[in-house]
C-alpha cells in the first residue's frame, strides 16, 4: 500500500463550504429521493456529481433515481475482480433497462495487487486491508476529480448507520448525497417492484447486501441487512464510507484597505495598537490598553499626543472614569460576537460618564450586532467581514427599526406613543 | 387579554423581515453556521441532526382560541399533525423545513405571536401561575408586569449576548405555581408595611447540571422600580457572569460563587445609578397595561353547587376529574379546569392539531376565549362557570382529553429525551409511559394521592427532575441507559431539590422501583391526609432506601 497522501487537496468548493451542510437537510421531505438527487445536481454540484454503485441488490433504485434525473451523470462501478458473475452479468442488464450512458469500471491498481495479494487469499487474512487495495486506493483518484458524489447508503441497514442525514460534507469539502437516507427495506422493494426493476439475480437466494463474492453471505430472516458482509468479523463499512464529518469551514475574508467605518464610510484610520515597543510618553494616535494605562497613568497624562482607550472584556470603564476625557477616541473590543460585555461598557461610557469621542467597536464585528452596538452608543466600526463591509456600503443591515426599551442612547419616543415604545 | 396595536404589529413583522433575510443569508451561504447559530436561536430555531425544531412563545402562558388555532393549523401544514408544550409554558414543533420558517413566523404574526427570544442567551418568556388573573388565593394577576417585562426584554441591545440563557418566573399569589425560586430571577407579589403591592425579588435559582434555590435578594421593589432593579441585576450579570465555560455561566454560579451579599452590593450600586432614570415605570402605563387583562364580564352565576361526592357514585370518570382538575375562582360560581395532556401511555405535553382544535373551540365558547399553557405541561381554561362543567366534561372525553389525574402520579414532568433532543443521554418518554401504565388504576391514583413525578432525559434537567417529588435522570452508562432516582424536590415555596437515593435502575425496572417507593409510602404514612411529600420529609430517606437497595 502507498503512503498517505501529503499533498493538500484543493478544496474546489469554496461556497458549499461556507453553505453548510446541515441546512440543506431541513429542506426535503424524508422520501423525496428525486428532489433531493435533482436539487444536488442542478444546483449544488452542477456537472460534478458522480455516483459509485456496487451494482448490488439494493442499487437498481438509485440508478433508476440517477436515469430520471440525467442518465449521463457519470456512475463509477468497483471491479474488485471479486464479484459474483452473476453480478457482473447484472451491470449489463440495468445498463441496458435503464439507458445509463455513462458507467464506467474501476480496476484496483495491478502492482498494488501483485504485492500483497499475489495469492487471492488476503479476504481471508486481512479483509480490511483487501477493501483497502480493491476498493478505497482506485477510488481515491476518481473522487477526487468531482466535488461530490452520491451514494445508497440508507439508516436501516445498520446501526451505525441510524444517524445518515441526506447530505454530508466530508473532511475533504466533498458532499455526499444520500437520498435514499430515509429509505426502509419495504420501501426500497416498494419502489422495485412499482417501477418493475429487474432484481440481482443472487437476491431471490437469500442475499439482502451484496459486495465481492467471498465476503458476502446469505442473510437469514430478520437478520440486519447487512449482517451478511465479512460475517463473523468486527467490520461493517469497507472505508469507502468512513467520515460523517459535518464540520463548516468559515469562509476566507479579505483583506481590505480602509477598515473603519465612521459617519456612513470607510475611512483612513489614524489609530494604531499599541505594542510591546511603544512607549506612554511618546505614543501617539494609539489605543492603550485599559491595563496599561492604569499602571502609566502620569506618563500618559503628560503625553501631548491623541491618545485613545482600549477596553477589552472584563474590565472595568469606572476605573478610568476621572480621565475619560484625555481619549479621543475609545476602542471596545470583542473577542467574539457572542461575548456582550462590550455592550454594558458602551452604556456606561455614553450614558453614565457622557463620554461623547469616538467608540469604536473592533473584533468580531458583524452586521447583524452592528444595530445593537449603534444602540448601546458605538458610532464606529472596524470591520473585515466582507458581507458585513457591503452591507454597511449598501446601508442594508438587518435591523428592527422599532425598539420596545428605552437606552437612551440613540432612540427617541414615538411621538404620543407610551412608555417603552421607541423609533431609531 | 393583550392586544398588539400598530407598533407591536409592526415590531413583530420587522422581525421577521429581519429574521427572514438571516435565513436567506444561510441558505445562500453567506452567513456560516457558526454565525447563523445564535441568530436562529434568538429566534427560537434549534438545528438538530435532521430536522430543525421551532419553539414558539406563549408569553406568560396566555392564549386566545384563534392563537390555539393557529397553532393547530401550523401543526397541521407544516409539521406532523402535532405540537409539544414545554415546561416554559411555550409550544415547539418537531419537523418544520428551514424554508418554511418564514412562512411560519408571518403566520404567527398574524394572530400576534412570535418566537422571539424563545432560545439563545438572552432574556427568554417570562412565565407565570397559569391560574393568574383566576385563582381565589391571588394578591395581584401578575401578567401585566410579565408584558411589561416581554416589551422591555425584547431585542434589548445591551442584553441579547448575556453568558447564558435568562429566565424570569412570576407568582401573583404566596401559592407558588410557577417555580419562582428554580429560575434566574423570581418576581413573587409580596405587600409592604404601607400596603403598597410589589414584588419580592429571588435571583440565582435554576435546574440542570448544578441545582441551586433562588436566594432572596430584595424583599420589596414597587413597581415603579422594577425595570430598573432588573436592569441592574442583569447588567451585573452581563458583566461579570462567567463565559470561560459554558456549564458555569448562568447566574446561579455567579451568585454562588461570589456570594448574594457581593452580588446584592453590586445590583444595589448599580440600582442607585439607573433608579429614577428612563426605566422608572409610570402608574398611568402599568395602569394602561393592566386594562388589558380586565376581569372577563363575568355573569351572576345561579347558586350551582356540585356534589362531587354523588357524581363520582353515578359517573366515577367525571368525578375523578371533578376531584383533581378544577381550581377554585375567584370569581363565585366559576372555577379553572386544568386540561390534562397526560393520558395513560402517552407522551407528557403532546397535542394533537385536533385536540389544540377542541380546546380552542371549548375556550371560545366556555371561557371567555382564554387559555393557559402549564408549566407542568397542561392546559387550562381559566374562567368556566360550574354550570358549565358537564359539558366541558363531555367535549374533552371526545377527544381523549379528559383524564381527571391533575396533580396525581401520572401527572408528570417529561422532557423530550433521546427521541427527539440531540443533548439527550437517554429516553424519557417511554418511561413515562411504562410508568402511567403501572399506576393507570384511578383508584390506586387516588389512594396515592398528591404525588409529582418529574423526569429528564439528561443532566440539563429540562424534566425538572430536581424538584419532583420523585425525581427520575437518565444518564448513559457504559453505552445503555440507567436512571437515577431522587427523592424530596419541590418547586413550590417550600422548595428543596432532590437527593440521589441510591444506584440507578435499568429502564425495564423503573417503574417496579417508583412502585416500591410507592408502596413504603402508603405503608408508613400517617394517615391519607399525609402526602408523600410530607411524608419524606418526616421520614427522611431511609425507609425508601432500604425498601429499594434492602438492609445493606
Amino acid at each position: 500500500m502507498g503512503m498517505p497522501k501529503l499533498v493538500t487537496v484543493q478544496p474546489a468548493h469554496d461556497k458549499l463550504r461556507a453553505l453548510g451542510i446541515l441546512a440543506l437537510n431541513g429542506m426535503f421531505d424524508e422520501m423525496d429521493a428525486v428532489g433531493v438527487l435533482r436539487y444536488a445536481t442542478s444546483d449544488v454540484l452542477p456537472g460534478d456529481l458522480a455516483i459509485v454503485s456496487s451494482f448490488g441488490a439494493d442499487s437498481a433504485v438509485l440508478l433508476h433515481l440517477v436515469a430520471q434525473v440525467d442518465p449521463s451523470m457519470p456512475v463509477y462501478f468497483l471491479e474488485t475482480g471479486k464479484h459474483f458473475a452473476e453480478t457482473l452479468a447484472y451491470v449489463e442488464t440495468l445498463k441496458k433497462h435503464l439507458g445509463l450512458i455513462n458507467i464506467h469500471a474501476i480496476h484496483p491498481d495491478q502492482a498494488d495487487v501483485q504485492r500483497f495479494d499475489p495469492a487471492g487469499t488476503l479476504w481471508e487474512t486481512d479483509p480490511d486491508s483487501c477493501c483497502h487495495i480493491r476498493k478505497t486506493e482506485p477510488l481515491e483518484p476518481i473522487t477526487e476529480q468531482y466535488g461530490g458524489w452520491v451514494t445508497g447508503r440508507k439508516r436501516f441497514q445498520t446501526v451505525e448507520r441510524g444517524v445518515l442525514p441526506h447530505f454530508e460534507l466530508t473532511s475533504d469539502d466533498r458532499i455526499k448525497v444520500n437520498p435514499l437516507a430515509y429509505f426502509s427495506d419495504a420501501d426500497v422493494n416498494k419502489y422495485k417492484i412499482e417501477h418493475g426493476l429487474p432484481e440481482h439475480p443472487l437476491f431471490a437466494k437469500g442475499y439482502k447486501s451484496i459486495g465481492c463474492a467471498p465476503c458476502t453471505s446469505v442473510v437469514a430472516e430478520g437478520e440486519d441487512p447487512r449482517a451478511g458482509r465479512w460475517r463473523g468479523l468486527n467490520k461493517k463499512e469497507c472505508g469507502i464510507h468512513f467520515d460523517f464529518n459535518g464540520a463548516i469551514a468559515k469562509p476566507v475574508t479579505a483583506a481590505a484597505k480602509h477598515t473603519l467605518w465612521k459617519d456612513g464610510a470607510f475611512i483612513a484610520d489614524p489609530f494604531h495598537d499599541w505594542s510591546e515597543t511603544s512607549d506612554p510618553a511618546t505614543a501617539s494616535y494609539t489605543h492603550v490598553p485599559l491595563s496599561v494605562f492604569l499602571a502609566n497613568r502620569e506618563a500618559f497624562l503628560a503625553n501631548p499626543h491623541p491618545l485613545g482607550l482600549l477596553v477589552s472584556p472584563g474590565e472595568r470603564i469606572e476605573d478610568v472614569e476621572a480621565d475619560l476625557g484625555r481619549f479621543a477616541s475609545v476602542a471596545i473590543k470583542f473577542p467574539a460576537f457572542s461575548d456582550g460585555r462590550g455592550y454594558s461598557s458602551a452604556r456606561l461610557l455614553t450614558q453614565r460618564y457622557h463620554y461623547a469621542n469616538e467608540i469604536r467597536a473592533i473584533g468580531d464585528v458583524l452586521q447583524d450586532q452592528i444595530p445593537l452596538m449603534r444602540r448601546c452608543g458605538i458610532n464606529a466600526f472596524v470591520v473585515t467581514h466582507e458581507p458585513t463591509r457591503e452591507a454597511l456600503i449598501e446601508d442594508r443591515l438587518p435591523e428592527v427599526a422599532l425598539f420596545y426599551q428605552p437606552v437612551g442612547a440613540t432612540e427617541v419616543p414615538v411621538g404620543t406613543r407610551p412608555f417603552l415604545r421607541r423609533a431609531s | 387579554m393583550y392586544r398588539y396595536d400598530e407598533f407591536d404589529a409592526a415590531f413583530v413583522s420587522g422581525r421577521t423581515a429581519q429574521f427572514t433575510d438571516q435565513i436567506n443569508r444561510r441558505i445562500s451561504g453567506e452567513l456560516s453556521e457558526d454565525q447563523f447559530r445564535p441568530l436562529r436561536l434568538m429566534n427560537g430555531l434549534y438545528l438538530q441532526l435532521h430536522a430543525y425544531m421551532l419553539r414558539i412563545a406563549v408569553p406568560y402562558g396566555t392564549l386566545s382560541s384563534r392563537q390555539m388555532r393557529k397553532l393547530a393549523h401550523i401543526a397541521r401544514t407544516y409539521d406532523r399533525g402535532y405540537g409539544h408544550f414545554t415546561t416554559r409554558q411555550n409550544i415547539q414543533f418537531n419537523w418544520p423545513k428551514l424554508k418554511d420558517v418564514p412562512a411560519i413566523l408571518r403566520e404567527l404574526g398574524s394572530v400576534e405571536m412570535h418566537s422571539i427570544q424563545t432560545s439563545g442567551n438572552c432574556i427568554r418568556n417570562t412565565t407565570t401561575d397559569q391560574f393568574a388573573g383566576a385563582a381565589a388565593d391571588e394578591i395581584i394577576d401578575p401578567r401585566p408586569v410579565a408584558e411589561i417585562i416581554r416589551q422591555w426584554s425584547s431585542l434589548h441591545p445591551e442584553f441579547s449576548y448575556l453568558p447564558r440563557k435568562f429566565k424570569i418566573a412570576m407568582s401573583g399569589s404566596p401559592n407558588d405555581r410557577a417555580a419562582i425560586r428554580f429560575h434566574d430571577i423570581g418576581l413573587q407579589a409580596a405587600t409592604n408595611a404601607a400596603g403598597d403591592i410589589g414584588w419580592e425579588v429571588w435571583v440565582g435559582g435554576g435546574l440542570g447540571r448544578t441545582p441551586m434555590i433562588g436566594k432572596m435578594i430584595n424583599s420589596f421593589v414597587p413597581n415603579e422600580h422594577l425595570l430598573a432593579y432588573l436592569e441592574s441585576i442583569m447588567r451585573v450579570y452581563n458583566r461579570y457572569g462567567r463565559r470561560d465555560n459554558k456549564f458555569k455561566a448562568r447566574i446561579k454560579i455567579l451568585v454562588h460563587e461570589e456570594g448574594l451579599e457581593t452580588i446584592k452590593g453590586q445590583v444595589e450600586a448599580e440600582f442607585a445609578e439607573v433608579r429614577g432614570g428612563v426605566l422608572t415605570l409610570p402608574a398611568e402605563e402599568v395602569d394602561r397595561i393592566t386594562t388589558y387583562f380586565a376581569p372577563p364580564q363575568f355573569k351572576a352565576q345561579p347558586a350551582t353547587r356540585i356534589d362531587v361526592a354523588y357524581e363520582s357514585i353515578i359517573d366515577p370518570a367525571y368525578g375523578r376529574w371533578l376531584d383533581n382538575n378544577i381550581n377554585s375562582h375567584r370569581e363565585p360560581g366559576y372555577a379553572s379546569v386544568t386540561i390534562s395532556l397526560k393520558p395513560v401511555g402517552g407522551a407528557p405535553g403532546d397535542a394533537t392539531d385536533t385536540q389544540m382544535d377542541v380546546v380552542a373551540d371549548l375556550a371560545e365558547r366556555y371561557s371567555f376565549d382564554e387559555l393557559r399553557v402549564t408549566h407542568e405541561q397542561n392546559l387550562v381554561l381559566p374562567h368556566v362557570a360550574v354550570a358549565d362543567l358537564r359539558a366541558v366534561y363531555d367535549a374533552l372525553v371526545g377527544s381523549g382529553l379528559a383524564e381527571g389525574n391533575t396533580g396525581l402520579i401520572t401527572d408528570m414532568i417529561c422532557c423530550p429525551g433521546l427521541d427527539f433532543c440531540a443533548l439527550a443521554n437517554a429516553r424519557s418518554i417511554p418511561i413515562a409511559q411504562e410508568i402511567s401504565r403501572t399506576f393507570a388504576e384511578p383508584k390506586r391514583q387516588a389512594e396515592i394521592g398528591d404525588l409529582k413525578i418529574k423526569i429528564s432525559g439528561c443532566i440539563n434537567a429540562c424534566g425538572h427532575h430536581h424538584v419532583g417529588h420523585i425525581g427520575i435522570l437518565g444518564v448513559e452508562k457504559k453505552g445503555g441507559e440507567l436512571y437515577q432516582i431522587t427523592l424530596g424536590g419541590d418547586a413550590t415555596e417550600q422548595a428543596s431539590v432532590g437527593k440521589i437515593i441510591g444506584p440507578g435502575f435499568e429502564a425495564e425496572n423503573v417503574p417496579g422501583a417508583i412502585e416500591t417507593l410507592v408502596d413504603t409510602y402508603i405503608a408508613k404514612r400517617e394517615s391519607a391526609d399525609e402526602t408523600f411529600i410530607q411524608a419524606y420529609r418526616r421520614l427522611g430517606e431511609a425507609p425508601f432506601k432500604e425498601a429499594l437497595y434492602g438492609n445493606a
